[in-house]
């Protein structure tokens, strides 16, 4: 039987939570190093054609000085061009790797502690519960709450803002209510979207067709009707209900009837959510703080944190009990124990509550009743000890 | 972590993309002095472009292969990340929470506010109205969004602020060694205070009296009457009164010690006088007894549900790897099927495991204490005694089932 109570640290299961602190930097340095090589593969072909080219024309003289000269500028552009990408992709892969080195280090740390008591092992999961808020922040899109607090916290090359940003550029966009960029967005992640069975290409050609029909102008609408069958019947099977949707639509101009012509559900769909599992591999479906959270809930529970009984007013309130957490716990499962856990030395009051008798004296004490007389904790009755019974408990 | 650390200094030593761009550079300059040589001599333009075909190529293909050594690198760090993090897959599935982010964005925002972000929690208050979450319930996590209705505002973000903005206050005047904030606090709660069995209001005064006692070259205050042996005296006299039925004995010590005040090193009451622990210990019975007056707990929750789901994440990894495997649920939807150690710092209820049923008792199944002092939960007493009279499984004693008493533990 396991132990109730324990105080060990074992490191390697305990980072179970943040395996995605170093496989997400890893992740985008590959993805950047492709980027860099695409580019030069590009270029290196295009410039060594032009060469090959201009070389010839310029030895055939089909060419004239100028016409040489301004190839070979257009190359020099090129390489140009190429340098500043690999450049910028070189300052990418050193954020990457400065990231990936403070991250190793602060995962490090867990390895020097001793036990779960130690006061460092509350100061680094301090630091972990600030990483799983950040996150949970970023993926609800509350961008500016994320970075104010990884920098009010200074965490920052411990959390993925910045990558975020970078990716959340798409939700902005539809935002401003552009569409382009998310379609483009769905085009590249064509694969796992369709594995995820998204419907986000739907909404997203769906809105385009109801921001033509909006402008009810003539010309408008055919486009509407060819975008319509292009578009959104091959999705005829998948969503049945909201191709009827689509014809009925046409029906009712803006203003009548039900309004499907909303663009805000369309934003909250796209949430940068999506963006961020745009590597799905390492970036986990649903935020860390979850998990933690409906772990660490049904671990702390008991059947005494929804009871109708108050608990005994001295006691330091439990964190389920806890306003912050006590609805969130309620649905949740308490934890297992096979060992009761009391205090050795029980009394039971007239009353019916029972309490340990150093307690029981303590409080008398700090209560300044005389000696001989016990007072409840929950309801501040007073008895004479007399009438306390020693409880037993096996 | 420390061979991955080693692994990542390779990486970045031997394997980025600096030298492929010396290597572009260098292509540049090729480049560059072509056009030179083109726009001195144009006659020269096809035998220039002719030989600089061949450095061109070397020049990618040098370029190329600083590439590889990246990938290389790149690949090398990968599996040293595999070896030193295995790849441990989370359960997704069993998210109990997904459905309810409005009561996940309360307890953040109460955290924040705990924490003393106010900045934070006020950006994220906002955030959160404008754009509120919205639940995605999943299969296996009962939707509980009907009483999910607890919006942000009602949450009276401002009074809690305001609260907590006023314990801060109080907090740094205790680090600042000041106390009189914090005893004013809790003469103002001393009626709560008392109730919860608290004596912080004496601690408090008692400490103020130490800290005058000790006199100026310790606590720094100005070196007049209020301060030092008659200082105390002074503030004694003004403020024990009200303790007196409650903290007589204390009261008499910390008198008897004025005597010793020459030589309290050697007296029997050095302990009294020593401060060292003494402002920390204030500043956290303080937190406490503050969050137990707004019915909260001393230490945030979420940071300590966290850390205990990260302590229990292991053992339920387990469990539902086995789950899985025998294609089986567990039965008592409403309790975890396995224990999970938590460190005794995270054990607040006193917990009743019936002896005979082995079950925690509950609000419909509470402990029951038979004449002869032990306890069983109800439903075995039902059952071990069929109405009549029975035998304690623990001792000799018999009853009878109106004889046995419920408890509150």
């Amino acid at each position: 039987m396991a132990d109730h109570i324990t105080s060990k640290l074992n490191p390697d299961s305990h980072l179970i939570l943040d395996q995605p602190l170093l496989r997400l930097p890893f992740e985008l340095l590959r993805k950047n190093f492709k980027v860099a090589h695409l580019n030069v593969e590009k270029e290196s072909t295009a410039l060594k054609s032009t060469l090959r080219e201009t070389a010839n024309a310029s030895l055939n003289a089909n060419a004239s000085p100028d016409d040489v000269l301004k190839n070979v500028d257009s190359m020099i552009a090129r390489m140009r061009g190429l340098k500043r990408k690999l450049t910028s992709c070189s300052e990418e892969e050193n954020r990457l790797h400065q990231q990936s080195q403070s991250r190793i280090r602060h995962l490090g740390e867990l390895y020097g502690m001793q036990s779960l008591d130690d006061v460092k092992y509350e100061e680094w999961s301090r630091t972990r519960l600030d990483r799983l808020l950040v996150d949970y922040l970023l993926r609800y899109g509350y961008k500016e709450s994320a970075s104010e607090l990884a920098q009010e916290k200074g965490i920052g090359e411990l959390v993925d803002v910045e990558t975020f940003v970078q990716m959340s550029r798409v939700s902005e966009s539809l935002r401003r209510g552009r569409v382009t960029e998310a379609l483009a967005w769905c085009n590249e992640n064509k694969k796992d979207l369709r594995r995820m069975e998204s419907k986000l290409e739907f909404t997203l050609r769906f809105q385009q067709y109801i921001e033509m029909i909006r402008t009810q102008d003539e010309q408008k609408l055919l486009n509407a009707i060819t975008h319509a069958k292009k578009y959104l019947l091959p999705f005829k099977d998948s969503f049945p209900g909201e191709i009827q949707q689509v014809y009925g639509l046409l029906a009712f101009p803006p203003g009548v009837g039900p309004d499907p012509y909303a663009r805000q559900s369309l934003v909250r769909s796209f949430k940068p959510f999506h963006a961020y599992t745009q590597l799905p591999t390492l970036s986990p479906p649903v935020p860390l703080l979850h998990i933690a959270l409906s772990a660490g809930l049904s671990a702390l529970k008991t059947p005494s944190c929804h009871s109708l009984h108050a608990p005994s007013s001295t006691t330091s309130i439990c964190p389920i009990c806890s306003t912050e957490l006590n609805d969130l716990a309620r649905p949740l499962p308490y934890a297992h124990h096979t060992k009761s856990h009391v205090e050795s030395d029980l009394k039971l009051l007239p009353n019916g509550c029972a309490y340990g008798k150093r307690k029981l004296e303590e409080y008398a004490r700090k209560a300044g009743l005389d000696a001989g007389w016990y007072k409840d904790l929950r309801s501040g009755e007073v008895y004479r000890c007399e009438e306390a019974t020693t409880v037993y408990i096996s | 972590m420390d061979n991955l650390l080693i692994e990542l200094a390779k990486l970045r030593r031997d394997s980025n993309l600096t030298e492929s761009i010396q290597d572009v550079d260098k292509i540049l300059e090729q480049l560059e002095a072509a056009r030179e040589s083109i726009v001195q001599d144009p006659n020269s333009a096809s035998f220039t472009l002719a030989k600089l075909q061949n450095p061109l190529k070397h020049g990618f293909d040098k370029v190329n292969d600083d590439l590889k050594k990246v990938h290389k690198g790149q690949s090398a760090y990968g599996r040293a990340l595999d070896k030193n993090l295995p790849h441990k897959e989370l359960p997704f599935d069993i998210d109990g929470l997904a459905s309810r982010p409005t009561l996940i964005n309360r307890a953040i925002s109460m955290h924040l506010l705990r924490e003393g972000q106010f900045q934070v929690a006020s950006t994220f208050l906002d955030e959160a109205q404008e754009n509120p979450p919205q639940p995605s319930p999943m299969p296996s996590t009962p939707n509980f969004s009907e009483i999910d209705e607890t919006d942000l505002p009602s949450l009276k973000s401002r009074e809690l602020q305001d609260k907590f903005s006023n314990m801060y206050t109080i907090l740094n005047e205790l680090k600042a060694q000041n106390l009189h904030p914090a005893i004013e606090w809790a003469r103002a709660n001393s009626h709560e205070l008392e109730k919860r069995g608290s004596n912080l209001e004496f601690e408090l005064s008692k400490l103020q009296f130490v800290w005058l006692f000790l006199g100026p070259s310790v606590n720094g205050l100005p070196n007049d009457m209020n301060n030092g042996l008659s200082g105390a005296l002074i503030y004694a006299q003004q403020h024990f009164q009200r303790f007196q039925a409650r903290f007589l004995k204390d009261i008499q010590q910390l008198a008897t010690a004025m005597a010793y005040s020459s030589n309290l090193q050697d007296s029997p009451y050095y302990r009294t006088f020593d401060i060292e622990t003494a402002w920390d210990d204030v500043s956290t019975s303080f937190t406490r007894e503050f969050c137990s007056l707004l019915g909260l707990s001393a230490e945030s929750p979420l940071y300590l549900a966290a850390t205990a789901g990260a302590i229990a994440l292991p053992t339920l990894l387990k469990l539902y790897a086995i789950v899985k495997e025998k294609r089986t649920e567990w039965t008592t939807r409403s309790e975890l099927p396995v224990e999970i150690a938590l460190p005794r710092s995270m054990i607040f209820h006193a917990i009743f495991v019936c002896p005979v049923s082995k079950e925690q008792t509950t609000d419909q199944n509470p402990p029951m204490m038979m004449p002869c002092g032990h306890v069983i939960a109800k439903e075995s007493l039902q059952r071990l005694s069929k109405g009549g009279k029975f035998k304690c499984p623990y001792c000799p004693g018999e009853s009878i089932p109106s004889q046995a008493k419920e408890i509150i533990l």
